[in-house]
């Protein structure tokens, strides 16, 4: 291993490393917003809900549809969009979604709570299956949408620069300016004198003024390379700035409910003992309910914004890859500790797009696995969890 | 005499293989014959997933992935040694040896895969197995030598229908036949009380490993067949999706009855054959409307929530209730045409045109939410097919039982 590190590392370039672990930040707060659901369902069911990556997909959906309706569709040219679509798009998807997780419980969870794990376990695959296949009958598919990008009005982007670039480098570029700047201007005024001349066809006369305006624009262009590659600075899009203050918001909220509501109590000692709870007095199917509306709307409001600010295609199977990762940070937190799952999804993001920096961007997706593994064989409860994973 | 029995019962497995073999050859096309051979490897997969999931009690949902591992490991080496250095190996010969080795690759993998399962249980060793499949799946997707996510492609053909029968054969004798062992017996144990039977002295941790060492092997050994029929495999082939086509057989069958295993695999390994053969009057393929399809939920929803509303209650006879069943299940097919024309105005739907083929997913789907919801412990439940039953049948009297209790 010491013998190959080197090789490794001479290939890795660690000025776009803080880039991409701001990247990595932004990806892994969706991945957060999932995981919530995932873990909350666990805590208060003990149950894996598989249908949550296409509760998710189906948020996507809803976005899209909406963005139809709000005059944004795949052949419209309308440009003027503002925050106001936005978040209609938003309370939207996540209402679509938060009904959808509701029914899915009533309808294929609540009937099985008496059977074995595994059979709500089998269920909930059944589920996410008939919603995956189902889906690719009845929604659009093939090719597969996007949201038409207008309707995001923060399409700009923003550059940081965290260490400049050295003062040589800088003069260098002052150095070059001049020149490029006579030499052009000394080939415009003899383009300008003659009319029947133009850059690529010129007197043989006026070669060398051509050459030098040419070589001296180089120079310049060079030396402006060397100054934006040898400082670090991370370019960050408005809309994924947007996608991780949206995440922050809705998971304050959400520890505003589960921490100091009432219903926030019940559901944390369902959690904490499901038929404790029930004798105490809390009506376990309500707050069972809750859980999944408010689950399932975080995840719609993370499609939405991974559809509409990221521009994600979407399909059927949209929600299948996000699904099993924010899964994976959700264990990688310790599955049914709110704050894990929010870490576990923040560190995802993190390990994904430190894949795709070292140059194995082709194996980002099975880094999920590989992390998932190691997690449940070294400390299967998680970084936070106090959830004790059943063992033999 | 009892090795007598055993001799002569695998002869007649092995001559019953060649003649099925030329029957099948001399009747059917080539499109019926591979169905043919997909069909006992898919009971292949099934009998073995269901040691894993139905005998010792696992729950893994990446069978695809051993299946995968015997098909590249399989289909690579034939490659290379055929195609590539143009030897020329007696060819049944060789598919034997090549499906040996594919079992001892993908046993090896089980082994991996198994070893989590010393800590872990139940949901968490299913997310694992799971991935376990994707990773197997991803790195041989960006593996160049392995055809990377386009294919593995010229690898040679030999297709011997006998020996993807006799496969099937040997699979169910060996999961039969272990479970009327002794050692067979822990197997049952670990699934029905782990503690328990480790305090009787059980090594659970070597069943459970044995289990899927075993059920891995059968999964490769069907991928070298795989490779060698189809000549060429893709990373797609083995998608997690067939791990699910593979999971809904062993559980629609029962999990735990081989029996119940053998007949799910042969009849979801057929519906989606019937369906696509499904033809109208013009003779094109059946086209389904929107609107039918979602009547069609409409109705198994009705009829699901009938039939378990009288389920919970649990009144009247067994007979009585069979007969109120298929009541409902009569009524929500005639209701299904008045759905339908409910929905007629709904134009997107009605104008939507799908192929009976395509609903093979969406039906192996519902089939595994309304079997669950219903009858979690599948058709099957744990009986097996045993010749004193079919005597019973006939009106001989009740002989011993070798069925193995719930």
């Amino acid at each position: 291993m010491i013998y190959l590190a080197p090789h490794l590392l001479a290939g890795l370039d660690f000025r776009t490393l803080p880039e991409q672990l701001v990247n990595g930040l932004f990806l892994g707060a969706i991945y957060a917003l999932i995981a919530l659901g995932y873990t909350m369902v666990y805590g208060v069911l003990r149950l894996i809900n598989f249908a949550h990556g296409e509760v998710y997909m189906l948020g996507a959906y809803t976005a899209l549809f909406v963005s139809y309706y709000l005059g944004f569709g795949p052949a419209s040219n309308a440009t003027h969009s503002s925050a106001v679509n936005l978040l209609i798009m938003l309370f939207a998807s996540m209402t679509v979604c938060a009904l959808i997780g509701v029914i899915i419980e009533r309808f294929a969870y609540r009937p099985m709570r008496n059977h074995s794990r595994i059979a709500s376990l089998i269920t909930a695959i059944g589920i996410s299956l008939l919603l995956q296949y189902g889906g690719a009958l009845f929604l659009p598919n093939s090719p597969p949408p996007s949201i038409n990008e207008q309707v995001n009005p923060y399409r700009g982007s923003t550059s940081l620069v965290i260490v400049g670039a050295s003062q040589a480098d800088k003069n260098a570029v002052g150095a070059a300016e001049p020149a490029a700047a006579t030499a052009k201007k000394a080939f415009d005024d003899y383009l300008a004198s003659h009319p029947m001349e133009s850059e690529f066809q010129v007197s043989k006369a006026a070669e060398p003024l051509r050459d030098a305006a040419r070589d001296t624009q180089v120079k310049l262009d060079n030396a402006k390379r060397k100054v934006a590659t040898s400082g670090v600075s991370i370019t960050i899009r408005y809309g994924e700035l947007i996608i991780f203050g949206t995440s922050l918001v809705l998971m304050i909220i959400l520890t505003y409910l589960v921490m100091f509501t009432k219903r926030g109590r019940a559901m944390r000692a369902v959690s904490h003992d499901f038929d404790s709870a029930a004798l105490m007095g809390v009506n376990v199917n309500s707050i069972i309910t809750f859980t999944f509306v408010i689950g399932s709307a975080l995840a719609g409001a993370g499609a939405m914004m991974q559809a509409t600010l990221k521009g994600s295609t979407i399909s059927t199977f949209f929600g299948l890859l996000p699904g099993v990762k924010a899964f994976v940070a959700a264990v990688l937190g310790g599955i049914g500790n709110i704050p894990g799952a929010v870490l576990g999804g923040l560190l995802m993001g993190l390990a994904e797009t430190t894949v795709i920096w070292m140059g194995y961007s082709r194996y980002a997706d099975a880094i999920a696995f590989v992390v998932l593994i190691v997690v449940l064989l070294l400390k299967p409860g998680g970084l936070l969890g106090s959830a004790k994973v059943e063992k033999v | 005499m009892f090795w007598l029995k055993r001799l002569a019962s695998m002869v007649v497995a092995v001559l019953g293989c060649f003649v099925v073999d030329s029957l099948i050859r001399h009747s059917f096309g080539d499109y019926e014959q591979r169905i043919i051979v997909l069909a006992a490897l898919y009971v292949t997969l099934a009998v073995s997933l269901n040691l894993i999931n139905g005998i010792t009690g696992q729950f893994s949902i990446g069978h695809a992935a051993f299946y995968q591992v015997g098909a590249y490991t399989a289909g690579f080496i034939s490659r290379r040694y055929i195609h590539d250095l143009g030897h020329h190996p007696p060819p049944i010969p060789w598919l034997i040896g090549m499906i040996f080795l594919a079992a001892a690759a993908a046993s090896l993998a089980g082994f991996v895969v198994g070893l989590p399962s010393l800590r872990l249980k139940g949901d968490y060793l299913a997310i694992v197995t799971l991935g376990f499949g994707e990773i197997i799946r991803i790195v041989v997707q960006n593996t160049d030598e392995l055809g990377g996510s386009y294919a593995l492609d010229n690898i040679p053909k030999i297709q011997p229908i006998w020996l993807t029968l006799l496969l099937a054969v040997t699979c169910i004798a060996v999961c039969r036949n272990l479970i009327k062992t002794a050692r067979g017996l822990t197997f049952l144990a670990v699934r029905e009380d782990e503690v328990a039977s480790s305090a009787m002295g059980v090594n659970v941790t070597g069943v459970k490993v044995t289990a899927f060492i075993i059920g891995s092997a059968f999964a490769g050994a069907a991928g070298a067949l795989l490779a060698h029929y189809e000549g060429l495999i893709t990373p797609t082939t083995f998608a997690m999706d067939v791990s699910f086509i593979i999971l809904t057989m062993v559980v629609l069958g029962g999990t735990g009855s081989i029996t119940g295993s053998v007949f799910a695999a042969l009849f979801l390994s057929y519906l989606p054959e019937y369906l696509r053969g499904l033809k109208n009057a013009k003779g094109d393929p059946l086209v389904v409307s929107g609107t039918a399809i979602i009547a069609g939920l409409i109705c198994v929803v009705l009829a699901v929530v009938f039939i378990k509303k009288i389920l919970d209650a649990g009144r009247g006879s067994p007979k009585s209730r069979g007969f109120t069943y298929v009541g409902i299940i009569v009524a929500a097919m005639c209701l299904e045409p008045l759905f339908s024309a409910l929905l007629h105005p709904v134009k997107s739907l009605a104008a939507m045109q799908i192929e009976a083929g395509q609903l093979r997913m969406v039906i192996f789907a519902v089939t595994l939410v309304v079997l669950m919801l219903l009858r979690p412990q599948g058709v099957f439940a744990h009986h097996e097919f045993s010749w004193s039953f079919v005597r019973k049948l006939f009106g001989g009297r009740n002989g011993p039982t070798t069925g193995v209790a719930a």
